[in-house]
C-alpha cells in the first residue's frame, strides 16, 4: 500500500474502495490523490466529506421511527467539506451531483428536510444516469431516492408552495393523492436500484477477488445495508399495506423476489417470502389469487375499499432494472397454495440453514431468533400443505426441523401428527413417546400413541401402556379419562380376541368389560363408550345385557353405523332374523356403500328370502365396488366394461401393487393368530367376513380385498344352494386376485365336499390350514371329514385345537362331540352337545368381531 | 319476522325471476346495494319454518347455476348459516323442515364436482420443488441442505390431486353426509376474500357448534340449541379450520379465536392428527404475530413492518451452514465431534466440526448417554479407528501455535481424556453393558493416546486429540446415524490402533 498509484489506479481504487464501503481507506487515497493534481482537492473534500458522513451514519445507525436531531459537530464537519467541493465549482458534472446529493443527506441527516429536497430539485434525480454508472453510483442514487421519500413524508402535504389551503377540497385531494404517489414511486425506484446496485456490487466483488488473489481483503465480510436502502428496498410495500392495498403490496413483494438473489439480500427475501406467504394464506383464495406473471386484477375484494382515494398505479420505467430470475421452463405457481408453498420452501432453506447449532450458553438468543424464524416457517407449511391434504410431505418437511426441536414441544408434537396423518404409524409412536416426556400432564398424546396402537400398529403391550398412563392421570385427565378407560378396554378386548388359552381370554375379556363399564360410568352421553360396553357383552355372549347398551348407544347416535350393525347381529343372535334383516336395510339406507353391512345382509338373506336375494344383493355390491373404484380411479376407464375383464386385466398391476402395500408394516396390520400367515393373505383373512377378525377397519379397505371378498360371499351363497359350478366360478374370480388366500382354498374344499369329493376337499383344508393354521371354520370341515374317514383320534386333535382358538364355535363343539360319541366316549360328548347348544342359542349370523374396535 | 324483511325478500324473489337475460350482469352488481335484503335472507335460514325458506332456497340455487361469480359468491356466503340448519336439522331427525336446504346444497355440490363438459372434476395442484427453477429462485443458490433425500426422491414438480373425482348425490346419507359438505366447504374457501363478515361470523358459530354441542364445553359457551353431538370427520374439522383462519386474520378476532379453540378441543376428543396439526399451526403461528404487534387496528389483521435485513444470528455461533464448509474423511468407525453438535448428526451423517470452536480449544468430553441401542463395534470398525489429531497448519489455529505449545496442548488434553474415561468407565453401574463395553472400548482408545503420545517415535509436533463424543442414542429413531462415524482431519498424523485390537 505504500507504493504511490498511478492517477487512474488510483481512480479505479478510490471507486474500489467507495463500491464496498470501505471508508477507513479513503483518507490515505485522497491524500495520495491530491499530491497528484491541484484540481483533485475538490474531488478530495467530496470524498472526505463523503468517508466522514457515512463513518458518522456506522457508527450512529438511524433507527426506524427516531427522527433526527440537529447539528452534530462531526456533522459540521461534513458540510464543511462538501461546502469546499461545492463552492469552487470545479468539480465534474458527476462529481458535483454527487456532493450535492451528499448534501441532501446530510441535511436530512440532521432534520432539514426541506433543504434536503431542495438539494434534490436542483439535482433532479431523473436526470441521473443509470446506464454506465460505477456501482457506488448506483447506490448514492438508490439512496438519494429513498432519502427523497423519507423526506416527503416528513414535510407537511399542505406545503406553501402548493397554494390551495382549504382541506378537503377535491383539488386537496387530490394533491395529497398525487404526493403518496410520488412518495411511493421514490420508495420503489429506490428499491429497484438497490437491488440493482447489490447485484452489481456482488458481480465486481466476486470479479475483484479472482484478479487479485492474494489480498487479504474483507471479502468475507457482508455487505451491510444501511438506513436509507433498507427503507428504500421495504418502505413501499409497508405503505401499500398501511393503506389497505393488498394488491399492489403483493406486487412489490414479488417484484424484489423475482429479482436474483445476492448475498446481503439472503435476509430480506427470507423474511418477504414468509411475509407474502403469510398474505397468501391468510388474506387470499383461490377466486382471488392471480399469477406472478399476470397482471394484478383491477377491482380486488383485496383491497381496502374504504381507501379508494390510495389507488396507486406504477408509473415509472428505469433505464437499468435488476436482474430477475430467468430462463426456460421456469416454475411460475398458478396457485395461492402453490405460490405460498414455494416461498415457504425457499423461506424454509434459508432458516434451516441458519440453524443454531450449538449449545453453548453465549448462544441461547442467536438459538431462540433461530428457533423462532423457522417456527413460524415450519406452522406455515403446516398450515398450507394441512390444507391440501399432502401429510407425507409435511412429515419430511417437519423431519427437518428437527435440528431446533431439542426440548420444543411443539415442534416434536407437529412432527408426531404429521407423521400420523401421512400414516406413518410406528415412527409416529416413538415421537409420541418424545412429546410425552416433555408433557406429561398432557392426556391427549398418550391417547394419540393408543390409537395407533391399536389400530394399524396391533400394538397391544404398547397400547396397554400408554392407555395406563392416561387412567393414571386421574382426575387431571378430566374429559379423557373415560376415553382412557374406552382405550385400556379396548387393548384387553383385542387381546382376548388374540389370546389363545381360553384362560387368558376369559380374563382379558374380563378386564375389558370392567374397562368399558368405567368408561360409561365416567360419560353417560358418549355414545362410543355405550357401544363398546355392548360389543364386549355380545362377544361373551351376553346378549340381552348387550342388547340394553347397544340401544342406549343408539339413543345418543342414531346413525351410528356400528351401533346399527351390532344391533342387526345381536337380533340373529336371538335368531329374529327378519328384524335383523330390517335393521341392516335400514342402516344401509343411511350407509348403502358399507360392504361390512352388505356382507351381513347377504347372510341374512340367504337365512330369511332365500338364495336369490342374497345372490341379487351379490350383484349390487359388485355394482357399487365398480361405482365406487371407477370413479375414484379414472386411469383404469378406458379397460373392459366387464368386472370380471378388468379383474383378469388388472391382475398383473394387482401383483405389483397390493405386495409392497402389505409388507410395509406401517400399513399392514397384525394379527397375532396368524402371523405365520403371509401378509397378504393375512390381511384378507382380516376382511373376510368368515373369520373372527380383530382388525379394525381403517380407511377404505383395498379395493381388491373387497372385490375378492364380494366373489368369495357369492360362492358362499351357490355352495348353499347347492350349485357347485356357480360357486367354482365365483371362487376361481377371487382365486384370480388372491391365489393364496386360505379362505379361497377353504371354499374350494366345501365345493369339493358339495361334489362328494372327501378327498380332494381334505387337501384342500390341509392347505388352508398351512397357510393359517387357526382358521377355525376350516378345522371343523378337516375335523368332520377325518371323522367321516373314521380317523377318530386325529379328528378329536383337530377340533380341540379348534375349540382352543374359538371357544364359541357351536359347530365345532358339536363336531367335536359326535367325535367323542364315535369313539364310545358318551359322557364328554353329551357335555360337547350341551355346549354346542347353548352356544347356538346365543350365535350371531356373523361373529361380533367383524365389527371393527378402533379409538 | 317482521313484515318489512319479509317484503324485501319478497320483492327480491320476484324481482330476479322477470329480470331478462341481459340484465343478469347488471343486477348482479346490483345486489350489493341491497343492505336490507343479507339479513333478511339470514332470518329466513335461521327460521326453518318459514314458508319462504323453499322458494328463497330455490332462488339461491337458480344465482349459482347462472354461473354469474357475483351471484354465486351471493350464495356462498350463506354456505355457514345453510350448514348449520341442515346439521341441526339432522339431530332432530325432522326430514320435512331440511328439505329444501338439503335440495340446495346438493344442488350446489353436483354443479361443483364436473367441469363445463360434464365430466367429473378433479381439483389438483403442483407441488413446488426446490430442486427446479422458479420464479423466485435459483436450484443452485439453495444449496445442498434442501435436496434430502425426499425432495431427490420426487425430483422435478409433481401434480397432486386434492380433491375429487366425486360422485354424483341425489340424497344426503349418514355416509355421505360429510363427503359432500367438505366439498362444499372447500368451495366456500375458494371463495374466501369475497365473503362478508357476516357469513365469516356465521361459519365460526357454524364451526363451534358443530364441536361443542353435546359435549361439557357447551355449557360454557351458553349455547342452548341443540344438545346431541354431531358426528365430524377431520377433513371437514380441517376445512373448517381454513376458514376460521381467514377470519381471525380479517377481523373476527373474537369469534375466531373462540372456533379455533373450540375446533381443537373436538380435534382433542375425537384424536385427529390433521386437524390438530394444522390447528395447532395456525395458534402458534398467530400467537407469533400477536407477540410482535400487540396494536390492534381491527379490519385487516395483515401487516408488515420493516425489518432489519442483517443477520439477527451473532457471527459466531455455529449454524448448519457454518459447518457445511468442514468436511472431514468418512471412515465407517467411531464418531468424534464435540456436544454441541450432536444435533447435527441428524441431518448429514458426515463428520462434521463446528467451525467457531477452533481457537477456544475445548476440553475434550466424553458423553455416553444411557441406551439400549446396540452399538455395532464390529472388529472391522475397530481397526479402522484412528484417532483424528487437529494439525498445526489449521487455518483458525493460525500459525501462532508453536510446535511446544501445541505439545503443551496435547497434554492437557490426554489428561482430561484419561480423566474422563476413568470417570465414566470403571463406575459403570448405571450404564447397560452395552454401554458399559462401548465406553470399554473408548478407554482402550485413550491409553494408547497417553501411552504411545509421548513417545518421540511418533513424529507428531502437535497432535492434539480432539473432542470425543458418543452418540448412543435411544432405539435409532433415524435422526442420528446409530452407527458412529469417526471423524478426522489430518490423516498425516492419524493413529493406527489395528494391530493391538
Amino acid at each position: 500500500m505504500t507504493a504511490r498509484k498511478s492517477g487512474s489506479r488510483l481512480e479505479t481504487e478510490i471507486e474500489r474502495c467507495r463500491s464496498e464501503s470501505q471508508w477507513d481507506k479513503i483518507p490515505e487515497l485522497v491524500r495520495q490523490l491530491s499530491a497528484k493534481l491541484i484540481s483533485n482537492d475538490d474531488l478530495g473534500e467530496l470524498l472526505l466529506g463523503e468517508c466522514k458522513l457515512q463513518t458518522y451514519l456506522k457508527e450512529n445507525p438511524i433507527k426506524p421511527g427516531s427522527s433526527p436531531r440537529g447539528p452534530r459537530p462531526k456533522l459540521v464537519e461534513v458540510r464543511k467539506h462538501l461546502i469546499a467541493a461545492l463552492d469552487r465549482g470545479n468539480l465534474k458534472p458527476d462529481y458535483l451531483q454527487e456532493a450535492s446529493l451528499l448534501m441532501a443527506k446530510l441535511c436530512y441527516v440532521e432534520g432539514e428536510y426541506k433543504d434536503a429536497l431542495g438539494h434534490y430539485n436542483k439535482v433532479n434525480l431523473e436526470d441521473l444516469q443509470l446506464v454506465g454508472a460505477p456501482v457506488y453510483r448506483l447506490s448514492m442514487i438508490a439512496e438519494a431516492y429513498s432519502t427523497k421519500g423519507l423526506c416527503l413524508e416528513k414535510v407537511p402535504a399542505a406545503s406553501p408552495a402548493l397554494s390551495n389551503k382549504n382541506t378537503g377540497s377535491p383539488a386537496s385531494n387530490r394533491n395529497a393523492t398525487e404526493r403518496d404517489q410520488e412518495i411511493i414511486t421514490c420508495y420503489e425506484k429506490s428499491g429497484d436500484i438497490a437491488l440493482l446496485y447489490l447485484q452489481e456490487a456482488e458481480k465486481a466483488l466476486s470479479a475483484g477477488i479472482q484478479n487479485r488473489s492474494p489480498k487479504p481483503g474483507p471479502t468475507t465480510q457482508d455487505m451491510e445495508l444501511g438506513y436509507f436502502l433498507e427503507t428504500g428496498l421495504q418502505r413501499a410495500h409497508v405503505i401499500h399495506f398501511k393503506n389497505g392495498n393488498l394488491t399492489q403490496g403483493v406486487g412489490r413483494f414479488r417484484e424484489i423476489l423475482r429479482a436474483v438473489e445476492t448475498r446481503t439480500t439472503q435476509n430480506l427475501r427470507m423474511t418477504i417470502a414468509r411475509q407474502l406467504a403469510e398474505i397468501l394464506l391468510r388474506g387470499m383464495c383461490e377466486q382471488s389469487y392471480w399469477s406472478p406473471l399476470e397482471d394484478p386484477p383491477t377491482v380486488s375484494p383485496l383491497d381496502n375499499p374504504t381507501q379508494q382515494g390510495h389507488t396507486y398505479s406504477k408509473n415509472y420505467t428505469l433505464s437499468r432494472r435488476p436482474r430477475v430470475y430467468s430462463g426456460e421452463n421456469l416454475f411460475c405457481p398458478q396457485e395461492n397454495t402453490e405460490e405460498a408453498l414455494l416461498l415457504l420452501l425457499i423461506s424454509e432453506s434459508m432458516a434451516n440453514r441458519d440453524a443454531v447449532l450449538s449449545r453453548i450458553p453465549e448462544h441461547n438468543n442467536d438459538r431462540i431468533i433461530s428457533l423462532q424464524s423457522a417456527s413460524v416457517v415450519y406452522d406455515l407449511l403446516t398450515i398450507a400443505l394441512g390444507r391440501r391434504g399432502q401429510y407425507e410431505m409435511l412429515s419430511e418437511c417437519l423431519e427437518r426441523a428437527m435440528k431446533f426441536a431439542f426440548e420444543e414441544f411443539h415442534l416434536w408434537y407437529q412432527l408426531a401428527l404429521s407423521l400420523m396423518a401421512a400414516g406413518k404409524s410406528a415412527r409416529a409412536v416413538k415421537v409420541l413417546k418424545e412429546c410425552i416426556r416433555l408433557k406429561p400432564e398432557d392426556p391427549t398424546i398418550p391417547l394419540l400413541a393408543v390409537k395407533l396402537c391399536i389400530g394399524p400398529l396391533h400394538w397391544l403391550d404398547e397400547g396397554e401402556n400408554f392407555a395406563k398412563m392416561v387412567i393414571d392421570m386421574g382426575e387431571k385427565a378430566a374429559e379423557f379419562r373415560a376415553k382412557g378407560y374406552l382405550a385400556i378396554g379396548l387393548v384387553y378386548s383385542l387381546k382376548a380376541t388374540d389370546a389363545s388359552l381360553r384362560s387368558m381370554q376369559e380374563e382379558y375379556q374380563r378386564k375389558a368389560l370392567g374397562a368399558f363399564q368405567r368408561a360409561q360410568s365416567l360419560t353417560p352421553t358418549d355414545h362410543l363408550a355405550a357401544f363398546y360396553l355392548a360389543l364386549q357383552l355380545a362377544v361373551s355372549r351376553q346378549i340381552p345385557e348387550a342388547l340394553g347398551y347397544v340401544r342406549q348407544a343408539l339413543q345418543l347416535q342414531g346413525d351410528d353405523v356400528h351401533s346399527l350393525h351390532l344391533l342387526a347381529l345381536l337380533l340373529s343372535a336371538q335368531k329374529h332374523y327378519h328384524d335383523a334383516l330390517n335393521i341392516i336395510e335400514m342402516a344401509l339406507s343411511e350407509y348403502p356403500e358399507n360392504f361390512n353391512l352388505l356382507y351381513t345382509k347377504v347372510k341374512l338373506e340367504a337365512m330369511c328370502r332365500g338364495p336369490e336375494e342374497a345372490l341379487l344383493t351379490c350383484k349390487h355390491m359388485l355394482q357399487i365396488w365398480k361405482s365406487f373404484y371407477n370413479l375414484t380411479n379414472p386411469s383404469d376407464s378406458g379397460r373392459g366394461s366387464s368386472l370380471l375383464d378388468r379383474a383378469i386385466a388388472d391382475r398383473r398391476q394387482l401383483n405389483a401393487m397390493t405386495l409392497p402395500d402389505f409388507s410395509d408394516p406401517e400399513t399392514g396390520s397384525v394379527h397375532a393368530t396368524s402371523i405365520a400367515a403371509s401378509r397378504v393373505e393375512q390381511a384378507l383373512s382380516e376382511v373376510a367376513s368368515s373369520l373372527q377378525s380383530s382388525a379394525p377397519k381403517h380407511g377404505p379397505l383395498h379395493p381388491w380385498m373387497t372385490l375378492a371378498q364380494i366373489w368369495l360371499h357369492a360362492a358362499e351363497v351357490y355352495i348353499g344352494m347347492s350349485k357347485p359350478a356357480e360357486a367354482t366360478a365365483c371362487t376361481q374370480e377371487a382365486a384370480n386376485l388372491f391365489p393364496t388366500s386360505h379362505n379361497v382354498l377353504y371354499m374350494r374344499g366345501q365345493i369339493a365336499e358339495l361334489k362328494g369329493n372327501m378327498d380332494e376337499a381334505k387337501r384342500w383344508y390341509e392347505e388352508a390350514l398351512s397357510i393359517n393354521p387357526t382358521h377355525v371354520k376350516t378345522m371343523q370341515r378337516l375335523g368332520l371329514i377325518l371323522h367321516q374317514l373314521q380317523r377318530y383320534s386325529l379328528s378329536e386333535k383337530v377340533l380341540r385345537d379348534a375349540v382352543q382358538v374359538n371357544s364359541t364355535a357351536h359347530d365345532v363343539w358339536n363336531s367335536l362331540g359326535e367325535v367323542l360319541q364315535a369313539q364310545g366316549n358318551a359322557a364328554a360328548a353329551t357335555e360337547c352337545f350341551l355346549t354346542a347348544l347353548e352356544l347356538e342359542a346365543s350365535s350371531p349370523i356373523l361373529p361380533f368381531t367383524i365389527i371393527p374396535r378402533a379409538l | 319476522m317482521l313484515a318489512m324483511d319479509q317484503g324485501v325478500v319478497e320483492e327480491w324473489l320476484s324481482e330476479f325471476k322477470t329480470l331478462p337475460d341481459s340484465a343478469i350482469t347488471t343486477y348482479a352488481a346490483s345486489l350489493k346495494d341491497k343492505g336490507a335484503l343479507v339479513p333478511a335472507l339470514y332470518k329466513v335460514i335461521r327460521e326453518n319454518y318459514s314458508d319462504l325458506l323453499e322458494p328463497v332456497c330455490h332462488q339461491l340455487f337458480e344465482f349459482y347455476r347462472s354461473g354469474v361469480p357475483q351471484l354465486q359468491r351471493f350464495t356462498l356466503q350463506f354456505l355457514p348459516e345453510l350448514l348449520w340448519s341442515l346439521l341441526s336439522a339432522s339431530t332432530a331427525r325432522d326430514p320435512h323442515t331440511s328439505g329444501c336446504i338439503e335440495a340446495l346444497l346438493l344442488g350446489i355440490y353436483n354443479l361443483e364436482i364436473v367441469d363445463k363438459d360434464g365430466q367429473s372434476k378433479v381439483l389438483s395442484f403442483t407441488v413446488p420443488s426446490l430442486s427446479k427453477p422458479s420464479v423466485y429462485h435459483e436450484p443452485s443458490a439453495i444449496g445442498s441442505i434442501a435436496l434430502t433425500e425426499g425432495a431427490l426422491a420426487n425430483h422435478g414438480l409433481s401434480r397432486v390431486v386434492y380433491s375429487g373425482p366425486h360422485l354424483q348425490r341425489e340424497t344426503f346419507t349418514a355416509q355421505n353426509r360429510f363427503e359432500v359438505l367438505t366439498f362444499l366447504l372447500l368451495c366456500y374457501n375458494a371463495a374466501l376474500s369475497y365473503v362478508t363478515s357476516t357469513s365469516l361470523q356465521s361459519l365460526c358459530q357454524l364451526s363451534s357448534r358443530v364441536c361443542i354441542c353435546g359435549y361439557p364445553r357447551q355449557q360454557m359457551r351458553r349455547y342452548k340449541g341443540i344438545s346431541t353431538r354431531l358426528m365430524v370427520t377431520s377433513e371437514f374439522l380441517v376445512q373448517l379450520i381454513t376458514g376460521i383462519h381467514y377470519a381471525l386474520c380479517n377481523g373476527e378476532v373474537e369469534l375466531g379465536s373462540k372456533a379455533l379453540d373450540d375446533v381443537l378441543y373436538r380435534a382433542q376428543l375425537e384424536l385427529f392428527p390433521e386437524a390438530l396439526l394444522v390447528g395447532n399451526a395456525i395458534k402458534s403461528s398467530l400467537h407469533s404475530a400477536a407477540l410482535k404487534s400487540n396494536n390492534k387496528e381491527g379490519g385487516r389483521s395483515i401487516q408488515v413492518e420493516i425489518t432489519p435485513t442483517a443477520s439477527r444470528i451473532s457471527r459466531n455461533a455455529v449454524t448448519s451452514l457454518s459447518i457445511r464448509g468442514h468436511r472431514w474423511k468418512r471412515h465407517d468407525a467411531v464418531d468424534l465431534g464435540s456436544p454441541d453438535e450432536l444435533m447435527d448428526i441428524s441431518e448429514v451423517d458426515e463428520g462434521v466440526w463446528p467451525g467457531g470452536l477452533g481457537p477456544d480449544m475445548t476440553p475434550p468430553t466424553i458423553t455416553i448417554s444411557n441406551s439400549t441401542t446396540t452399538l455395532n463395534l464390529g472388529a472391522k470398525a475397530m481397526k479402522k479407528c484412528r484417532l483424528g489429531g487437529r494439525s498445526s497448519k489449521d487455518k483458525e489455529a493460525g500459525p501462532l501455535i508453536t510446535g511446544r505449545a501445541a505439545s503443551e496442548n496435547t497434554e492437557l488434553s490426554i489428561k482430561r481424556l484419561t480423566l474422563t474415561s476413568s470417570q465414566s468407565v470403571p463406575k459403570g453401574g448405571a450404564l447397560t453393558s452395552l454401554t458399559r463395553t462401548a465406553s470399554a472400548v473408548f478407554s482402550r482408545s485413550f491409553e494408547h493416546v497417553a501411552s504411545s503420545n509421548p513417545a518421540p517415535a511418533s513424529n507428531h509436533t502437535a497432535s492434539e486429540a480432539g473432542h470425543y463424543s458418543c452418540s448412543l442414542q435411544e432405539e435409532g429413531m433415524g435422526y442420528r446415524s446409530p452407527v458412529p462415524n469417526h471423524t478426522q482431519r489430518s490423516p498425516s498424523i492419524s493413529l493406527h490402533l489395528g494391530s493391538d485390537l
